[in-house]
């Protein structure tokens, strides 16, 4: 709770502080307020009282809530760490964009902790509609503005489902509040039609939020379009905002119809898995590559959310966690290299230009792939250990899936470690980028080993 | 002690990247023989009356019951020691080559060590597949970086090969252990595997992998190509030592793990190994390419390895340990002999060499004795091993024994047509400077141990018996029922 409105406070402070035409006031004030909603969090995880209590019971934090939100103002501080480069070129519009960020990522923490549809809606709004604004923050491209609309009509639309669909929820159980749908659920007939309707019709809007197969027409043409930080945002920080809600209210709320939805998301997730891989094997555009990877990486995600077991919160948040290090990483390098076509070619010779990016883009893409001792690894492997028992079909097709993908990761590996024809200059890194490269390797290398003091 | 094994290639791997550009040679030599004096004094404190010697036995993360459990008994030690003992002369034998103070090169190798270390040394199912995999990195790179022009889609299709077995091998490790405790190896080993078509999956998912780096025969298609695209160092990690994880794989993993399965599958295995064996030397034969020509060898020899290893007799398989050791050496050996030839003559192709034996006569003779070592006759160390092996496969089936004992005859028509036609007839080439002191040392030290342990085998035999014959008790599969 106390994250909430430090965070909340410190969009505020942003957005004022803008007023001085100080572009570091801006990104003190907003990075400040994260690590103090970071510190927070970390002494409520290890046992300590949040010192804001509400009479209110919409919102409950967890230790699961806590982890999840830490993931996420984690990653809001690396990805507005290093997008402020190109911030600061637009001093006018500076406070916006930090302070559109951060209410996002307020958003965001609502989402991890909510107890009733109702907190689940607003932080779903909260989230979203700031991203809407972003993704059409680079306000003369045209591309850009695609984006920004496309991504705000369809996410309109999905808003849209999911609000009928909880209003069908209401109708066959009574109630807004998890626990009681749960409880409504388990006491009902088996086959209740309404409460059926209502599921999939929040499915549907779920797996349009996470840009899986058929929904995610969407994300390819948005990542692309979008300023590199909002894309990294939508990957990292939006996506596990939604997983968690979604996880708490599959795991949670609907956890007695599982029968019911169980059978659909396997489909769904087969097909993500092979839509991603196989249209990603031709893209040239890292961030378009990124977009499909990342579709794929939510084909595996959905595997925690079938496989259902005493451990998937946790898998779930390491999954995420580890995949948006990486993410993070590779749109740290996008930035860094500033291409303008970005080209995956254009990574080329990156080794001499700054061996540090080179470093991090290895271990990032190694980490979307999967191989061993990099966070992707022991993600994917802890989903797909805890889903062999029930559905050891899925996780087969998932592991072809992850050989499929290793061909277009090699491709961008094979880019990164290769020498360039022509010759280039080096890249200079900020002071603060390079910590947050620092930062994304050290969670990428090193998340598998904290596990064991968790 | 045993840390060291870890710690070293890791500190090497690191130190390279800094040292100035004349001394990373130097410094590689060093790290490559530290280690071998390491892996020398673990095995002179090695008893193989206590088993498997474990030096880290730890739970890791207990939840998902990952284990660190690293250790060796005498098979691992014989692997360690070939790796360590080989990494400094592949490092040796590049001395003369630019590629040698190449920093990114030196510590790529070191990378590589320590993969092959972990594969060697870990007793947990996640750690074997973690190092497993960890090796494709560095190769790749190295492959990557130094290698032919045209390496990109053969390099491609060896990361896809492999990847795609490892990930069958990933799905049978997760199978297995979600009928375990843990990953830890004696878990792994005690699992009882009731269901007939279950066994046989997870059996086959580490066959796969193993099966695609050995490689054994429809599996095989990669390696020509990569061998043939890989600097010539590439291609001696690759066939001395790489593939050695494979067969040790087979050893420590897949003949312990899956008794129940493999009664089955044993049969079709070993007439596809010998497949391998008859189909490399036949394409052999007609290779122009000197280093395809030694790829098919290779491929060619291992495959007889593999087979004797599937006997599951312990004779066999102690047999099979000495020859992994003599074919690690002698395909160094070849390797470079092919590369002595290229780096002077900038062709390594049959057709346009003839006649290097009259200009460069030292190099004709060990070109000579590894041709000699390499067709295994008597006081070489590859004779009591295919010996041994063939001997093994005859017992299991006369018919596969007979048909692998062409190798013997087909081998010496291969490499005897290779040294035939480059060191003898007309001179084509104006020039061939005669031995470096680099490359002569090499060749020396192969030479001597091949010729050491082809009069006194024993060495290396009883010293792997005792390991052998429990890891057969471990896998329940007795020398008679083995047929």
């Amino acid at each position: 709770m106390d994250a909430l409105i430090i965070v909340f406070a410190s969009g505020l402070i942003s957005l004022f502080a803008a007023f001085s035409k100080k572009p570091i006031l801006v990104l003190s004030s907003a990075l400040g307020g994260l690590l103090l909603g970071i510190v927070s969090i970390i002494y409520q995880i290890t046992g300590g009282q949040s010192f804001v209590k509400l009479g209110y019971d919409g919102l409950e934090f967890t230790q699961a809530s806590l982890y999840y939100s830490l993931t996420i103002l984690v990653f809001a501080f690396l990805l507005i760490g290093i997008g402020y480069s190109r911030f600061k070129e637009s001093t006018e519009h500076i406070g916006e964009y930090i302070g559109l960020l951060l209410f996002s990522a307020t958003g965001a923490v609502i989402m991890t902790a909510f107890t009733d549809m109702f907190m689940f809606f607003l932080g779903l709004e909260i989230l979203s509609i700031p991203i809407y604004v972003m993704a059409g923050s680079n306000k003369h491209n045209a591309l850009s503005n695609e984006a920004s609309l496309k991504y705000f009509l369809m996410g309109s639309f999905a808003t849209g489902v999911l609000l009928f669909g909880v209003a069908w929820i209401y109708g066959a159980t009574g109630s807004f509040k998890v626990s009681e749908i749960a409880q409504a659920i388990f006491q009902m007939n088996i086959d209740n039609t309404m409460l059926f309707i209502g599921i999939l019709f929040i499915l549907a809007a779920f797996l349009f939020k996470v840009g899986a197969a058929p929904f995610h027409f969407w994300s390819p043409d948005v990542y692309d379009g979008a300023p590199h930080v909002v894309t990294g945002f939508m990957a990292s920080v939006v996506k596990i905002a939604a997983f968690s809600a979604f996880l708490k209210l599959f795991h949670e709320a609907f956890a007695m119809a599982h029968d019911f939805w169980v059978p659909a998301l396997s489909g769904l997730m087969i097909l993500t898995l092979f839509v991603g891989n196989l249209s990603a094997i031709r893209q040239t555009k890292l961030k378009r590559l990124l977009a499909y990877s990342s579709i794929t990486h939510v084909g595996y995600t959905l595997l925690v959310l079938i496989s259902g077991s005493m451990t998937s919160v946790f898998d779930m948040w390491f999954y995420m966690t580890g995949y948006g290090f990486s993410v993070i990483a590779l749109i740290a390098i996008g930035i860094s290299v500033n291409d303008e076509e970005d080209k995956i070619e254009a990574l080329k010779g990156l080794g001499k230009r700054n061996p540090l990016l080179a470093i991090a883009g290895v271990i990032a893409v190694l980490s979307l792939a999967g191989i061993p001792l990099t966070a992707g690894f022991f993600g994917k492997y802890l989903v797909l250990a805890d889903a062999w028992k029930e559905h050891s079909t899925l996780v087969i097709i998932a592991l072809v899936n992850s050989a499929i993908s290793i061909y277009y990761y090699l491709k961008v590996f094979g880019a990164i470690v290769s020498k360039s024809e022509t010759e280039q200059a080096p890249i200079k890194l900020s002071l603060l980028t390079t910590l947050i490269i620092v930062i994304t390797i050290i969670g990428m290398i090193g998340l598998p080993f904290i596990i064991p003091f968790l | 002690m045993g840390h060291l094994l870890f710690i070293l290639p890791i500190c090497f791997a690191l130190i390279v990247l800094f040292v100035p550009k004349n001394a990373v040679r130097i410094v590689g030599l060093l790290g490559g023989l530290t280690t071998l004096v390491i892996t020398v004094g673990l095995i002179c404190t090695y008893n193989s009356a206590n088993g498997m010697h474990y030096f880290v036995k730890q739970d890791w993360i207990k939840g998902f019951g990952m284990t660190m459990h690293f250790g060796y008994d005498a098979i691992s030690l014989l692997l360690l020691l070939l790796t360590a003992g080989l990494i400094p002369l592949i490092l040796l034998s590049n001395y003369k080559n630019e590629l040698a103070s190449n920093r990114l090169f030196t510590s790529m190798v070191f990378f590589m060590q320590l993969g092959l270390t972990g594969v060697f040394v870990s007793l947990d199912g996640l750690w074997f597949y973690i190092f497993w995999e960890i090796t494709l990195i560095p190769i790749y790179l190295i492959a990557y970086w130094f290698g032919a022009p045209e390496r990109k889609a053969a390099l491609l299709k060896f990361f896809i090969y492999t990847f795609v077995g490892s990930i069958a091998m990933l799905a049978a490790i997760i199978g297995l252990k979600s009928m375990a405790p843990s990953f830890a190896y004696m878990d792994l080993v005690n699992v009882a595997l009731t269901d007939k078509t279950v066994a046989f999956w997870l059996m086959a998912g580490f066959f796969l992998a193993f099966a695609v780096k050995i490689p054994i025969f429809p599996f095989h298609t990669w390696q020509p190509d990569t061998y043939a695209k890989a600097p010539m160092a590439g291609t001696m990690l690759l066939s001395a030592i790489m593939l050695k994880m494979a067969l040790y794989g087979i050893i420590r993993w897949l003949l312990p793990l899956f008794p129940e399965a493999l009664e089955t599958a044993t049969y079709c295995i070993i007439v596809l190994a010998v497949i391998g064996v008859v189909y490399g030397a036949v394409i052999a034969i007609k290779q122009n390419d000197m280093k395809r020509l030694f790829a098919y060898a290779s491929l060619s020899h291992v495959g007889l390895i593999a087979a004797g290893l599937f006997t599951a007799t312990v004779d066999a398989i102690s047999a099979g340990v000495l020859q992994m050791i003599n074919h690690g050496l002698v395909a160094l050996g070849l390797f470079l002999a092919v590369d002595v030839i290229e780096r002077r003559l900038h062709t390594r192709s049959l057709s346009d060499l003839g006649g290097i034996a009259k200009q460069a006569p030292k190099f004709a003779f060990w070109f000579a004795a590894l041709a000699f070592a390499s067709v295994s006759v008597p006081f070489t160390s590859g004779f009591i091993g295919e010996f041994l092996l063939l001997k093994g496969i005859y017992n299991y089936d006369w018919i596969i024994g007979a048909v692998a004992g062409t190798t013997l005859i087909l081998g010496a028509v291969y490499t005897f047509r290779a040294y035939q036609l480059s060191m003898y007839g007309p001179v084509n080439t104006a020039e061939f400077a005669d031995l470096h002191w680099s490359e002569f040392v090499v060749f020396f030290i192969i030479m001597v141990i091949i010729v050491v342990l082809g009069v006194y085998p024993a060495a290396i035999i009883d010293f792997v018996k005792p390991s052998v014959t429990n890891l057969l008790e471990l896998s329940s599969i007795s020398t008679s029922l083995a047929k």
